[in-house]
């Protein structure tokens, strides 16, 4: 297309002479492309979560109260013979006492030493995850188990992906409502750089410009927008993630957060594509209304 | 060149523009529309610029007819019009060269081509010295060749000049008028809406009377029919256009050769590459290469 360069250069223009409704479009739209890129990487955590808890094929027994290491063996011994149990090592409670003081610290449990409050208890490792609940079934029939205090993993996983289902709704919602609300905003920013040129519309229109010609600078204009909202929503979302992130792991060791790098550029290109078509878009619609109009009627005489 | 059928425009507020208008404007002429305010000039120049399309009739320019013009193709239609407007229509914030050049971007002109021809039709109106000047720095006659220059830089085959000395000094509206009767005498087709009978009366061209959205004269000798009066005695005052051409044995044509005009073209400094380009254009209809519209009235006044 000849005079594709002019028409890209007017479009760059646009957004500069009407700097303050651009402004305006692009803090809208980062907004939107914060609260859309936070839900998705929180249901990304989430679900990473869930495939750690969800296919750890390990399940924690405890052994009832009042059952000596020596008996709590047996009670082994029969998890064992269970189908599809592969192996049921003996956790004491000595090791599960060492297990904690060395996570949460010393000073805590130096005091309760001599009453170690913790069962003792068998890490269970299936064959066949699918088949979990029959397992446990039958696990907690065996004599001896604390049918109650099986660690149901699967219940905490499901728990987990409710959840992330709920964010997963709710972001849906939100995300929509601001999508709107951006292509509103960027249309009627667009508008306006279109109402202070309708002169210039109606000139171009009169010598024969083609509808393509006449809506490309304002197509340039939204997509501009959209990339400069792509670009800082980028970073600023580094910044939340990570502040999110340093205060989930120092409450909570054991999850590790994907770090930000590793999304980065799956989040920028999202960012860009996502940013530059609802420019596109806001151009596309607002100046619909000026391609159907002739001569006077553009300038509004 | 340019046709009008029986066209008919009623607009959709119950407002009778034209009546009934047949009339035919040959390649090369050069015309005065004339006629009070209101009287249908405006709309006679939107239809021929296909900004409104008639109730009834059909308009035919340069074989095509506009009812069959499909939407996308309007652009291409008016690139083989130049307007002039009454109010000039520049950009404040643009210099001189560069509202010319506007026009030539519009379509898509490569900027090494816009730097060739915007200085020779700036030359051509006499405004080479100006062309770095904004248009608010220039008189009203000035800013009226810039506006011509605009119209004349695609190279239409038609002008159209909407009361081009609407917005000029007196004196200087004769030198407006003599700038198209030069452009039209190398093979433009010029149509010129004014209300100024003087002027119409010096320039001895057809004239074409619009009263009540009516055709009520066309006479080729620089008179008009004094319309707009309800006691007008049509024998009077006008000559029937086609009996005035039987008798004087004028046949609306100029005497220029397809490869006469051709040369004048060139004479312009146009370069044809765009022709050869222009692929995209190929598939559009064919329309008049050089008409241009003057409008007389204008209906914020009225």
């Amino acid at each position: 297309m000849k005079g594709f360069g002019y028409l890209v250069k007017e479009g760059f223009k646009n957004v500069w002479s009407n700097r303050i409704m651009s402004i305006a479009s692009v803090c809208v739209l980062i907004s939107c492309l914060i609260l859309t890129g936070a839900a998705a990487l929180f249901s990304i955590n989430v679900a990473k979560m869930v495939d750690e808890v969800g296919e750890s094929n390990e399940t924690i027994v405890y052994i009832k109260e009042g059952y000596s290491q020596l008996e709590a063996v047996y009670v082994g011994k029969e998890i064992e013979k269970v189908p599809n149990v592969a192996s049921a090592r003996f956790y004491s409670k000595e090791e599960a006492f060492e297990q904690y003081r060395s996570t949460l610290g010393d000073s805590l449990f130096s005091r309760i030493e001599d009453r170690n409050p913790l069962p003792d208890s068998f890490i269970v490792v299936m064959h066949d995850l699918s088949q979990y609940d029959d397992t446990v079934a039958q696990i907690q029939k065996i004599e001896g188990v604390d049918p109650d205090t099986i660690l149901n993993r699967k219940d905490f996983a499901d728990k987990l992906t409710r959840i992330s289902s709920l964010v997963t709704i709710f972001s849906i919602a939100v995300v929509s409502a601001l999508l709107v609300i951006s292509l509103f905003i960027i249309a009627n920013t667009i508008r306006a750089t279109m109402y202070s040129r309708r002169f210039e519309i109606s000139i171009m229109k009169s010598v024969g410009a083609t509808n393509s010609f006449v809506r490309m600078p304002f197509l340039v204009e939204g997509m501009v927008i959209g990339l400069i909202s792509a670009l800082i929503a980028t970073g600023a979302l580094a910044l939340v993630y990570q502040g999110v992130g340093m205060v989930v792991e120092n409450a909570q060791s054991m999850f590790d957060f994907i770090p930000y790098i590793d999304v980065l550029p799956y989040v920028a290109a999202a960012f860009t594509v996502f940013g530059v078509f609802v420019g596109f878009c806001g151009g596309f619609l607002s100046i619909r209304k000026y391609l159907k109009m002739e001569g006077n009627e553009i300038l509004g005489w | 060149m340019i046709e009008f059928q029986n066209v008919s425009k009623t607009y959709p507020n119950g407002t009778h523009a034209l009546h009934d208008v047949s009339l035919s404007i040959d390649k090369g002429e050069f015309v005065f529309i004339v006629g009070a305010s209101g009287a249908g000039k405006s709309t006679f120049l939107k239809l021929i610029m296909h900004e409104e399309t008639p109730t009834s009739g059909e308009i035919i320019i340069n074989g095509n007819k506009l009812s069959k013009l499909r939407r996308r193709d309007v652009p291409y239609l008016r690139r083989h019009m130049g307007i002039v407007f009454q109010d000039f229509r520049l950009i404040e914030k643009m210099t001189v060269f560069d509202n010319v050049a506007f026009a030539m971007r519009a379509v898509g002109e490569s900027t090494a081509t816009i730097k060739k021809r915007v200085p020779y039709v700036l030359n051509l109106v006499g405004l080479k010295d100006k062309m770095k000047n904004k248009p608010n720095e220039l008189s009203g006659g000035e800013q009226q060749r810039v506006s011509l220059a605009r119209a004349l830089v695609n190279n239409p085959e038609i002008i159209i000049a909407d009361e081009p000395t609407g917005n000029v000094d007196p004196e200087l509206s004769h030198e407006i008028i003599e700038l198209l009767n030069e452009i039209n005498s190398m093979g433009t087709t010029v149509l010129v809406v004014t209300h100024e009978h003087e002027l119409v009366r010096e320039f001895n061209q057809r004239v074409v009377t619009i009263d009540h959205g009516k055709v009520i004269g066309d006479t080729r000798s620089g008179r008009f029919a004094t319309g707009a009066s309800e006691d007008y005695d049509e024998d009077d005052y006008s000559i029937d256009y086609n009996e005035y051409r039987e008798e004087s044995g004028y046949t609306g044509e100029r005497e220029y050769s397809d490869d006469e005009i051709l040369e004048s073209y060139e004479g312009l400094g146009y370069d044809d590459d765009v022709d050869e380009a222009g692929t995209a254009e190929d598939d559009a209809p064919q329309y008049p290469d050089n008409v241009v519209i003057v409008p007389d009235d204008d209906d914020r006044l009225g």
